[in-house]
């Protein structure tokens, strides 16, 4: 069992979703497997590399990208970083924001077809002495594939809204 | 008068000139800034469609209601748009990259909103050679990021391996 929560109850027999861990349930030491995991694919890729004004032969012509890389289709850095650090926002739901990232690495690389799950360990918390209503984490999240492989890892610092604090109630959480 | 750098195209035969992209390892000197174009605008929309594409949970980037209520009275951008951005701006001068390394350092250093224009530029650290592929070298970058009122918002450290001259076969695919 826990003590982390998914519904708060409202009334008799009405429940209302809560969103992500309060920054008092946090301690160090502790492990959180996130869920889903997720598949990624060669299309979403080239779709979110040239969306973000990346318009290379890499990407754009896969007869280069056969000459220069092999043939071999790798997801690219950007957008792994981007899947694994979402993964984790169930649990690091009340962020107010992401401050930074730091040893990010890439030790395997990801191809179109792998699914890849990430869970994140709490180094640190403290409060924020310049806001009193938040309080900040330090966290290490890795990730791996189907066969756990890691093929991602990093830390992390983010601000998060402290128990009753935050907009939650208010707008309607 | 201007001075100018680095060929945009090759001279593949007589009137005949052929686009090239990105510097080859060789080019590269510790000390160099580059100042990327275009920029780049960010919306809402790129916002929410982000967040739900990569699963990302955090209503403070898409219930707009929520976000009213925080201290930006507006939904904050996806961090990693911007590292994105950051990465795909700088294309033209690293288009010979072969991959990214890693970042030892990934800072968000002012919130970024619906509507604003990123830019990004990078300065090369650190020039290596990298034994395990000769036919690449490694470079260490600092790019930072800023928007359309040259505020900062994000500076990132990271190890680029870049194909050295005539090392990618940029010929063989008609480059």
């Amino acid at each position: 069992m826990s003590n982390l929560y998914s519904h708060r109850k409202l009334a008799e027999n009405v429940f209302i979703e809560i969103a992500g861990v309060n920054f008092e349930d946090f301690e160090v030491g502790q492990i959180f497997e996130h869920r889903p995991g997720r598949t990624f694919t060669a299309e979403e890729n080239r779709q979110h590399i040239m969306r973000s004004a990346d318009l290379s032969m890499r990407n754009a012509d896969f007869f280069y990208n056969e000459q220069a890389y092999g043939g071999e289709q790798c997801i690219g850095e950007t957008w792994i970083l981007t899947v694994v650090t979402a993964l984790t926002t169930k649990t690091f739901n009340k962020v107010v924001a992401n401050l930074g990232w730091k040893k990010v690495q890439f030790p395997t690389p990801v191809h179109p077809g792998d699914t890849v799950y990430a869970e994140s360990e709490i180094l640190n918390k403290r409060e924020s002495q310049s806001r009193p209503d938040q309080a900040l984490l330090h966290v290490k999240t890795r990730a791996v594939n189907q066969r756990g492989e890691e093929v991602c890892s990093f830390e992390r610092r983010l601000l998060i809204y402290k128990r009753g604090l935050g907009p939650y109630e208010s707008a309607g959480y | 008068m201007a001075e100018f750098a680095f060929a945009s195209h090759v001279k593949v035969g007589e009137n005949r000139y052929r686009e090239r992209y990105g510097l080859d390892f060789e080019d590269f000197q510790v000390g160099q800034v580059f100042k990327h174009r275009p920029g780049q605008s960010v919306s809402q929309q790129d916002n929410v469609e982000e967040s739900m594409d990569s699963l990302n949970q955090a209503m403070l980037h898409f219930d707009e209601r929520y976000a009213a209520q925080t201290e930006w009275k507006r939904p904050l951008m996806v961090s990693t748009i911007t590292l994105q951005r950051m990465i795909g701006l700088s294309w033209k001068t690293f288009a010979k990259k072969k991959r990214l390394l890693g970042w030892a350092d990934l800072t968000m250093t002012f919130p970024v909103f619906g509507g604003d224009t990123l830019y990004a530029e990078s300065e090369i650290k650190a020039t290596e050679e990298w034994p395990s592929d000769p036919s690449c070298g490694k470079l260490t970058v600092v790019t930072r990021g800023t928007n359309q009122d040259g505020k900062s918002v994000c500076t990132m450290e990271y190890d680029l391996l870049v194909y050295k001259r005539g090392h990618a076969p940029f010929e063989q695919a008609n480059y």
